[in-house]
């Protein structure tokens, strides 16, 4: 990687999320760097899977929304960057997106000011955008805000708290738009999906024309160090994804290549859905979310015809990012890394 | 530790395996120390009563040690997934973070050949990829890249897998069969029975740790019988020794792994997916890098081992099933298998 003079810095970093899918990828390149990582994890049994990786991580267990916890996660810190990753994507109620998404993000970044951090490293989503309108148009980071359902409204109330904040002169923040992710340490839903595209039982919605931008997790994590690393980046945002969004068909025939090139049997059948099925599953989605109610299935059926992608340029030129890792690379890498767990895709 | 003798702390010592590794290491003139749930049989002996999930009574048992052998493992015949994670992960990141902290020159991580599910090819290997196909092999698995994780972060840890494992005072799932045999009621192969199956003699599998704790640096070993054949001649050879009438008889593979599998998840007997995937299934380990690197040279066959442990069930048959054993050091019950055994075949 050529750095230059974005060379990360040697001072410790905090990490909210630390046990999640895109913690556990960040907080390993971290204690790759040499930095100390003070690590906040939601259950106690994460904390020592995580404490083995490295001397230098010291875990924290608890809650972005317990002020107790965040005591205890900045204690002694010194100066630090606090890369803000915990949130909740597919919650068990609505209100809990606003609980952990909103409310903690709000008590994490207090934390944050109280503890003079250099650097406060938000992640956000494509959600608060909403879905583009043509599957050739893309967000760029002047798009106008336009929140999807509950889990956009959260994510976008959370940059909001965090732009406020900066311009208050609480922190210097900046903001990481991540869409999709893909990559090792991935979650169940991920590996059911796998499975089932292995299975060929994950439908294509409509004719998988509509464009979605993804990102590999060490695409993400190289973003995240690069809006560390660039005092420009004060107070901006930028979308952090793969080179270029992919289509719906692109992404189920590679997720099928890279299953098969890992020696897995891989079912030819690909079963279709009309795209009526996903306005039907968005307006259920939008009236269960509208009564409280969080229905996973559905949510990812309403997204799923919908083009959301975005635009790097911005990334590329003020932080240097430069994603090199191809969709079938990357997929492959998420396959051996179940595979090596002994999950059954 | 290098040096011929040193403290070592035992966990699980108190149980099947483990108070056989205990006897051995002191006969070495090892120090001897036990960390375990129960106390052991000779509450002389120096021990630790603690639970495995408690990273602060593991780091007092640390104190003063200059290798860990690690046995502390939820059996397959627990049947409870989130115990296999809490004891055979969590637990076992617990005892590198405590090795870890205290200094200690090595660990021996005990793990399981279940890491393998059904393997595609024999003779497996150190390197042959893992693909367990239940809980128990999946907790184990990942005890084993937990170890891995460790040894990247500076710490001495070699890994002994065992087939399974059979000696005087064995019992679980194999007091089943060894009251069958003693009764002269039939015992069962699945289909013909010449599955080539390998077990390994707890002695044995001490001397493999032992050994394996005196050699710096980080390997892997695969520990079994070198002289064994196909499950039918084992068995075959043990009812031939105990001469009761007994014979050995073939049950139809799948209708009788279906009943397996129906009978075990009801609890009616008392098998677990890892006993009805792999009693009829070829599962055997080439021992030759133990052979060459560790100077090991296992003393027992299938089939002297299976009669030991025979025979000292015999002996024991009238005290056994007392409280406070763990599962592979009480006999298993039998349940509805009482009316197998009876059957006129």
């Amino acid at each position: 990687m050529q750095l230059l003079d974005r060379e990360s810095p040697q001072r410790a970093a905090v990490v909210t999320g630390a046990s999640g899918w895109l913690g556990r990828n960040l907080v390993r390149a971290l204690v790759a760097q040499g930095r100390t990582v003070h690590a906040l994890c939601a259950r106690a049994d994460e904390a020592p899977l995580l404490e083995v990786v490295s001397p230098l991580i010291h875990t924290h267990v608890g809650d972005v929304r317990d002020p107790a916890s965040l005591d205890g996660l900045f204690a002694g810190t010194g100066e630090v960057t606090v890369f803000h990753v915990a949130a909740v994507i597919h919650p068990a109620s609505v209100r809990e997106f606003f609980d952990v998404n909103v409310g903690g993000t709000e008590l994490v970044l207090d934390s944050a000011r109280r503890a003079q951090a250099a650097r406060f490293v938000h992640v956000s989503s494509n959600s608060p955008f909403g879905a583009n309108a043509r599957p050739t148009d893309r967000f760029t980071e002047d798009s106008p805000f336009d929140p999807y359902m509950g889990y956009g409204a959260s994510k976008l109330e959370a940059e909001q708290i965090v732009t406020r904040g900066h311009e208050r002169g609480d922190v210097d923040a900046v903001i990481i738009r991540a869409p999709w992710f893909y990559g090792p340490y991935q979650p169940p839903r991920q590996s059911q999906w796998f499975k089932a595209v292995r299975k060929g039982r994950f439908p294509m919605l409509g004719d998988g024309t509509q464009q979605r931008s993804m990102v590999f997790t060490e695409h993400l994590v190289q973003g995240l160090l690069r809006a560390e690393a660039t005092p420009a980046a004060s107070g901006r945002a930028y979308w952090i994804a793969d080179a270029e969004p992919y289509e719906l068909r692109t992404i189920l025939a590679t997720v099928r290549e890279a299953l098969a090139a890992e020696g897995l049997p891989v079912s030819g059948g690909q079963p279709r859905i009309p795209r009526v099925a996903g306005v039907v599953a968005e307006r259920m989605d939008g009236l269960l979310q509208s009564r409280g109610k969080y229905v996973q299935a559905l949510h990812v059926l309403g997204e799923l015809k919908d083009t959301i992608a975005c635009d790097i340029s911005r990334a590329r030129s003020e932080l240097g990012y430069d994603p090199q890792t191809s969709l079938l690379d990357g997929m492959r890498a998420s396959v051996r890394d179940c595979l090596e767990h002994g999950e059954i895709l | 530790m290098s040096d011929e003798r040193g403290r070592l702390l035992i966990t699980g010592g108190a149980g099947y395996f483990g108070s056989v590794l205990a006897d051995r290491a002191r006969a070495e003139g090892h120090e001897v120390r036990i960390f375990d749930l129960n106390p052991p049989d000779d509450r002389s002996t120096d021990h630790v009563i603690g639970d495995i999930r408690d990273l602060d009574a593991l780091r007092a048992a640390c104190d003063g040690v200059d290798a860990i052998l690690h046995n502390v493992a939820q059996v397959p015949l627990a049947k409870d997934r989130d115990l296999f994670w809490s004891v055979n992960a969590v637990g076992t990141a617990n005892v590198l973070l405590a090795a870890r902290d205290a200094k200690v020159a090595k660990v021996v991580h005990t793990s399981s050949s279940a890491i393998f599910g059904i393997p595609e090819h024999n003779p497996v290997v150190e390197d042959t990829p893992p693909r367990p196909l239940e809980a128990y092999g999946r907790a184990k698995l990942e005890g084993e890249l937990l170890c891995h994780d460790a040894v990247a972060s500076g710490l001495d840890v070699s890994i002994v897998r065992p087939r399974t494992v059979l000696g005087h005072g064995r019992l679980g799932i194999m007091a089943i069969l060894f009251e069958f045999v003693a009764d002269g009621a039939p015992v069962f192969v699945l289909g013909s029975g010449d599955n080539k199956y390998q077990f390994v003699h707890a002695d044995d599998l001490a001397d493999a740790c032992l050994r394996a704790a005196r050699r710096p640096g980080a390997e892997t070993y695969n520990i079994g019988c070198r002289d064994f054949g196909t499950m039918r001649e084992t068995l075959q050879s043990l009812v031939d020794h105990a001469n009761t009438g007994s014979h050995v008889v073939s049950l139809p593979a799948k209708p009788a792994q279906v009943a397996m599998q129906a009978l075990g998840q009801s609890s009616l007997v008392p098998f677990a997916p890892y006993h009805w995937l792999l009693f009829g299934e070829s599962l055997w380990f080439d021992v030759s890098k133990a052979e060459r690197e560790l100077d090991w040279h296992p003393t027992h066959s299938n089939a002297s081992a299976v009669i030991e442990s025979y025979e000292w069930f015999r002996a024991h048959r009238e005290s056994l099933g007392g409280d406070g054993k763990s599962h592979h050091q009480s006999p298993a019950k039998l349940g509805l298998l009482k009316l197998v055994k009876r059957l006129p075949l």
